[in-house]
């Protein structure tokens, strides 16, 4: 049994032997040829990407790898730190990186600066706030967040089903601060949660989220923003968000290059044609979501059209009146999805 | 009279309940914008043409492809000599064995393939196409199984002995005797084995890595956002097989006719 | 060496590739998932703490519990229903459909098989969405719509459709081994239809039924794709649970945990449907 034990780890061990490839972990965002095959001309090298969604479902698929299996890592900005904590992340050059073009509310230092170096860079961001119908309810209606959960929408609201988001949404609309939740608040914020489900006729991913609104079916997506409508204003005009009285959520990614890369100039190049105009315009408008580039300079390239779907021009006021979304430790996150959880259940 | 009305109904009602849905998928994957409402405006090529020329789509359609062949492949081989070795009747222990052997049948996808990838995990192999053919051949080793061994009835074992007794060798009673006399079986064993490999979900998602099959592709569309792509993927790839097994189930009845 | 004794060694040789092959890639993989079960999801990584708080925790958490009864509720309408639905096609297939077309006719009533069974899930939210095709066509003919999607009704829906078409299969099969002259002797000593299903064919066919009946607990009680595409978030299943578990908390261990009863649960309605599936002399 020896041999053929050997011989079977050899085939299930044995990685395509092409000289030059690229392992990336990313969202779903940065699948697009558009992206990609630039990059892959330019350095006459393969790009695998792997998509995952949820932070823990990375650190998952990185626990079963081998160590130099990855060599680029798209995570959430939140969770920089928790990465740095595993070990995953590599320093990247700050000098080779566009950080004096970057929108200065996004660079995130206080999570991205660790030890006084730098482990990621923020390389897209967005909202999670309500999106609606316009046709159906008006942003009046909408402007105190609290009605959400009183039973006023009974029926007519769709919640999207991520943690993190909804929950630091709920917070901010309890006129709680996301970046200073601690496990006493989660009793209050799970009684909202559970009465919201009450009122939800739906609780999905992407996909259902957004059929549900642009189908009719709901008139409100509770965690929504330009990331679920900005792709679909052409079929259904009717489709806006706004940002409620108390606040919103804003979520934000970012790139980094793996420790245990054994490509690690590949990577940063890499990083480094994400982060370019050109790369920052592909990856804005993918076509899994469309979302803010973190680099102003992709102006330049993105059409008027675009530009104005991303309402690049009310994104001084968006940042101003949104709170990062929560970064719970390990305990805190663990109840907090314990709390998901009994959401999703009841 | 009354009876063939109610056998029509009932079936006609049925036909509607299992083939309706696929025809709504069909006539949607034609709809000329992103939403898959009713009304119905088209129709249009457009989305079928981005499914053909969609570069990942397409890698994923073969992989599935190898997957689906090779795994089948094993599993078809492994059972039919399973199915040899217990007809015989020579083997101590056969009830046990046969058991053994049709466990996985009573387990879901999800364990068998959490099981594998808890195990390739704790082995430190990684994963690829490989570890979803293996996958795939556990869940489809039990089918060809019991197909081969419900095949294996007293005549071949007899002829198989008649051919051993006339001094032939094992390779050439296998090859020659027992594989012909029981090709339907293989064949049956075989390609329910593809199909099932084909549409597999959960242990293609757990096991895959870069290279994914179509379910997971698939799956990965329909997280990504609202794509029209998903309603022409899915009625192109239940069109062609549609006409496969239409076209064969066609010519088997004009040749019985 | 006897003959008998060669014969044996071949036999063995022949099966003990098949036999391997199982051990190594379905009962090793389903002891290391047993074993990771006891183990614990730290901040700090997996940790072999040999531990049943795994299953304490399920037991503990109203939500798991609620989870594995919605599966098993699930599971059981889904079966109860295919069952009932299958039963009468099978029947009128094998029965009173031309010898000629029975193929064709068996093959049309499977052919959504051969679409993928995530779109296959996902064409059933397009029939059932509130705005949907069938709710168009209800209120074309004067009803009021219906509200299924995103619900337990849909899930059920889009499991119902896809084992009635299995068991379609596995009752025609057994239907078709029933020798043809049974019935009319029943006939001849003055039993009624309704006798001679009762006391003649359901007796009969009661392994394919059981097998059937099985086979679609087993792969209905596990799944995750269907649930998730269908249910709307509205109630949890089992499997979403150790999906969440596996893709949100890197909790392998948890996820194994469930697994396994899962399993047990299986095994529970394997021993529960085992004396039927054995045919009966």
């Amino acid at each position: 049994m020896k041999p053929a034990a050997t011989a079977l780890a050899l085939i299930l061990t044995a990685a395509p032997a092409l000289a030059q490839e690229l392992n990336a972990l990313v969202w779903c965002d940065h699948t697009d040829p558009a992206l990609i095959e630039p990059f892959e001309k330019k350095w006459g090298v393969k790009v695998n990407l792997k998509e995952y969604e949820g932070t823990g479902a990375a650190l998952s698929i990185i626990e079963q790898s081998r160590p130099g299996d990855w060599d680029v890592l798209v995570i959430d900005g939140i969770d920089v730190p928790r990465a740095v904590a595993a070990g995953i992340l590599a320093p990247l050059p700050v000098d080779r990186l566009p950080y004096d073009t970057l929108f200065p509310e996004v660079v995130m230092a206080e999570t991205h600066v660790i030890d006084g170096q730098t482990w990621a860079i923020t390389e897209k961001f967005g909202y999670n706030t309500v999106s609606f119908d316009k046709s159906k309810v008006s942003a009046a209606d909408l402007a105190d967040m609290t009605r959400l959960w009183s039973g006023d929408f009974a029926g007519r609201l769709a919640v999207y089903d991520y943690y993190l988001p909804v929950m630091g949404l709920v917070a901010v609309g309890l006129g709680l601060k996301t970046a200073d939740l601690t496990a006493a608040d989660l009793p209050a914020i799970e009684e909202a949660l559970l009465k919201l489900k009450d009122s939800a006729a739906s609780v999905g991913e992407v996909v259902a989220s957004q059929t549900a609104i642009a189908t009719g079916a709901v008139d409100i997506l509770v965690g929504g923003g330009e990331w679920v409508t900005a792709g679909l204003v052409s079929e259904n005009p009717n489709l806006d968000w706004m940002i409620p009285e108390q606040g919103a959520v804003r979520w934000s990614q970012s790139i980094g290059v793996f420790a245990a890369s054994g490509r690690k100039d590949l990577a940063v190049e890499f990083v480094r044609h994400v982060l370019s105009p050109e790369g920052q315009a592909a990856l804005a408008t993918s076509s899994c979501y469309w979302a803010m580039p973190a680099n102003r300079a992709a102006g330049e390239v993105l059409t008027a059209d675009q530009k104005a779907a991303l309402r690049w021009d009310e994104q001084a006021e968006y940042l101003k009146r949104a709170q990062l979304y929560p970064a719970p430790d390990a305990a805190l996150d663990a109840a907090m999805q314990d709390v998901w959880t009994r959401f999703l259940a009841r | 009279m009354r009876r063939f009305a109610l056998c029509a109904g009932y079936m006609g009602a049925l036909y509607a309940f299992i083939l309706l849905p696929v025809g709504v998928l069909v006539l949607f994957s034609f709809q000329d914008g992103r939403l898959p409402i009713p009304p119905f405006r088209g129709p249009t090529l457009r989305w079928h043409e981005a499914v053909l020329t969609d570069r990942r789509l397409m890698a994923a359609l073969w992989n599935s492809a190898v997957v689906a062949a090779g795994s089948s492949a094993v599993a078809t081989l492994l059972g039919f000599l399973a199915a040899r070795g217990l007809a015989t009747g020579r083997l101590a222990g056969a009830a046990a064995i046969r058991a053994a052997l049709l466990a996985p049948l009573s387990v879901s996808y999800l364990v068998i393939g959490l099981g594998l990838l808890a195990s390739l995990n704790l082995a430190g192999l990684g994963l690829s196409l490989w570890t979803v053919a293996i996958g795939h051949s556990v869940i489809n080793l039990p089918l060809c199984f019991a197909i081969c061994a419900a095949a294996m009835g007293p005549a071949v074992v007899q002829a198989e002995r008649a051919a051993r007794d006339l001094g032939a060798g094992e390779g050439r009673v296998m090859a020659l005797v027992t594989a012909p006399m029981i090709l339907p079986a293989l064949a049956a064993a075989f390609l329910l084995s593809m199909t099932f490999s084909w549409d597999e979900f959960i242990i293609a998602f757990l096991l895959s890595r870069f290279e994914v099959t179509l379910p997971v592709e698939i799956w990965s569309l329909l997280r990504g956002g609202l794509n029209p792509k998903t309603n022409a993927v899915g009625s192109l790839v239940f069109l062609a097989s549609a006409l496969v097994v239409l076209a064969a189930e066609l010519a088997l009845l004009r040749r019985k006719g | 060496m006897s003959l008998d004794a060669a014969e044996a060694r071949r036999a063995w040789a022949l099966t003990l590739p098949a036999v391997v092959w199982t051990v190594a890639f379905f009962v090793v993989p389903f002891m290391a998932m047993a074993a990771l079960s006891l183990w614990q999801r730290t901040a700090a990584g997996l940790v072999p703490a040999w531990t049943l708080e795994n299953y304490r925790a399920i037991l503990g958490e109203p939500a798991a519990v609620r989870a594995i009864l919605n599966s098993i509720e699930i599971t059981l309408t889904v079966t109860a229903l295919s069952v009932v639905l299958a039963f009468p096609l099978a029947w009128i297939i094998a029965e009173e459909v031309p010898p000629r077309w029975r193929r064709l006719a068996l093959a049309l009533a499977v052919l959504p098989f051969w679409t993928s069974y995530v779109v296959r899930s996902y064409a059933w939210s397009l029939m059932l969405a509130r705005q949907g095709v069938l709710n168009g066509w209800l209120e074309g003919i004067g009803l009021p719509a219906l509200d299924l999607a995103n619900s337990r009704a849909a899930t059920v829906i889009g499991f119902t459709h896809f084992f009635t078409m299995l068991l379609t299969l596995t009752i025609y099969a057994s239907l078709t081994q029933l020798p043809p002259n049974l019935r009319r002797a029943a006939a001849d000593l003055g039993a009624g239809p309704v006798a001679t299903f009762h006391h003649v064919i359901l007796p009969l066919t009661a392994p394919g039924i059981a097998v059937g009946a099985f086979l679609t607990f087993a792969l209905c009680v596990g799944d995750y794709v269907t649930p998730q595409i269908l249910g709307g978030g509205r109630d949890l299943a089992a499997a979403q649970l150790v999906m969440l578990n596996l893709g949100r908390r890197a909790d392998i261990p948890m996820a194994a945990a469930l697994s396994v009863c899962l399993m047990l649960l299986v095994t529970l309605a394997y021993l529960l449907l085992a004396r039927f599936m054995r045919a009966p002399r």
